[in-house]
């Protein structure tokens, strides 16, 4: 009982039991409200016919693997460009470079979706640089800001060991922020999959999620849109629980420090 | 008084000036570390530069140890008196850095291939059984030692500590006053400069202190005054702190901080 009224205290600790009745209420109240939502919103039973429908009649599995090599795709570019920059910020001439593609998440798709499309050799790339248009401002932004708060006193104690200055950077620099950096692409991978709707419904060549939602928001088909969100959803979240694992494996001290 | 003699300069600052931003931090530092000898023992140099907070200290020990140029003057090291660069002077930060992503015995191995050197360090000052751990699981003090470690990896006979005893208990304080006291029984030439504005602490390990301080009318801090505590019998002897002299000594320099 003691535990219950701490989690209503700022910082309040609370047991292990307590944090799951917490969550378990916070399940039944989206639950409760969902049956009194608008009726806009789809029931519970009306996403699961849709869901059904989508998987035998649309083909959603092959969708689904569509979409989920795209955005695995997007974010394996995106990693790459994003810590290529965010690691080269170290040297004076590239920062503002850096700097300024950082900058670009100020800017938004439209404008630049038409010269995309005039760059792009067909509808995959086209799709591709547009989701990694829209990851690497931000996770370079987030990178960028790891890389710039390295203490200088572990620089300095990097040299006082007599490492060379490259070897001073590969050591504190990149194998230093290893683990927020794949924090940091946890974070940022979300992004591919909140664009995803958006790129697929204007390049459909290829199908995928976002062009399913696409038709089934233009039909009114309001089971299967939602029904779609909350695939979305689900592989959203077995991807971040993909990276936290991938980041306890690659770098087991990185949560002893947090 | 121990027998002693002091032969060769070890480290010699000439005419130092340290500008940051336009406003002089350090102006007219000139100082002297002497190799001294005691007969049939091993015994290192310990230098403590005590001064009060935003006096420079920190960047004197950047300068000292060449991870940053001076504005003036220059830093000379052994008895060769080489200039000082990054890599031949050994700094144990306040915050003790180490490389986290890598274990206690890997964080050794960075500053030199050798493991039975390795081993023997660890087993030496009690961290054998440390030796699989990540720095994150270190309490405070095995991680000071571990970083000391990590210096005498490299082969310094230089180590610069800044500010070892600051937020420590007297037991642990004195556990690193007894880290350095075996430090200095290692090599003949270690040379330990301990920055801090711990008085007691700074007198208790010292066989020299160099007061860092600003005088009124003048830019930057300088050393204002060098005691010789070998002179005054209050180095290499275990409970020094208990006697009358440590006592007017500390005075003497709680007195002159207030000055500085």
């Amino acid at each position: 009982m003691r535990s219950l009224v701490l989690g209503f205290h700022p910082n309040g600790c609370v047991s292990r039991a307590a944090r799951i009745g917490f969550g378990a209420a916070t399940l039944v109240l989206g639950l409760l409200l969902w049956q009194v939502a608008p009726p806009a919103l789809p029931r519970p039973l009306e996403l699961a016919h849709a869901l059904r429908v989508l998987w035998c009649e649309q083909h959603l599995f092959d969708h689904l693997v569509t979409s989920f090599t795209l955005n695995l795709e997007a974010i394996g570019w995106s990693t790459l460009i994003t810590l290529t920059l965010a690691y080269a910020s170290v040297l004076p001439a590239v920062r503002p470079l850096v700097g300024a593609f950082a900058k670009l998440r100020f800017t938004g798709l439209v404008g630049w979706a038409f010269v995309l499309t005039l760059l792009a050799r067909d509808g995959h790339q086209l799709k591709l640089w547009m989701l990694m248009f829209g990851m690497v401002p931000f996770f370079l932004t987030a990178m960028t800001a790891v890389v710039a708060a390295i203490p200088h006193e572990r620089f300095d104690h990097a040299r006082t060991l007599g490492l060379s200055e490259r070897r001073v950077v590969w050591e504190v620099v990149v194998r230093g922020t290893a683990g927020e950096a794949l924090e940091t692409l946890r974070q940022n991978a979300a992004m591919g999959w909140m664009m995803i709707a958006m790129v697929e419904g204007i390049v459909r060549s290829e199908g995928g999620l976002g062009a399913l939602m696409v038709d089934a928001n233009k039909h009114l088909q309001f089971g299967a849109l939602f029904a779609l969100v909350g695939v979305v959803l689900a592989i959203g979240i077995a991807q971040d629980l993909a990276l936290r694992w991938l980041r306890r494996v690659l770098c087991p001290a990185a949560d002893l420090r947090r | 008084m121990f027998a002693h003699t002091f032969h060769e300069t070890l480290l010699r600052v000439e005419g130092l000036r340290v500008e940051v931003g336009g406003t002089s931090v350090l102006s007219g530092v000139d100082a002297e570390i002497k190799d001294v000898v005691r007969p049939d023992v091993i015994q290192g140099q310990v230098v403590s530069v005590l001064g009060p907070s935003g006096v420079g200290k920190s960047t004197l020990i950047r300068v000292l140890a060449g991870l940053q140029p001076p504005t003036e003057g220059r830093v000379l090291l052994t008895e060769r008196q080489c200039p000082v660069r990054a890599g031949m002077v050994g700094v144990v930060h306040q915050s003790c850095p180490l490389f986290e992503h890598q274990t206690v015995l890997e964080n050794l191995l960075m500053a030199s291939r050798d493991i039975v050197k390795a081993r023997q360090l660890l087993a030496r000052f009690g961290l054998r059984e440390r030796e699989d751990a990540w720095p994150a699981e270190l309490s405070g003090g095995e991680r000071q030692r571990v970083a000391i470690l990590q210096q005498l990896m490299c082969g310094h006979t230089y180590l610069l500590m800044d500010e070892p005893f600051s937020c420590l208990d007297p037991v642990n304080k004195g556990k690193v006053c007894e880290l350095i006291a075996d430090l200095t029984h290692l090599d003949t030439r270690t040379t330990i400069i301990v920055v801090t504005h711990d008085i007691r602490e700074a007198i208790k390990i010292a066989d020299t202190l160099w007061l860092l301080g600003r005088e009124p009318g003048r830019d930057g801090s300088r050393i204002v005054a060098t005691y010789n505590l070998i002179e005054r019998d209050l180095a290499w002897s275990p409970g020094i702190e208990h006697t009358p002299a440590f006592a007017a000594l500390a005075r003497e320099l709680e007195n002159r901080f207030a000055t500085l």
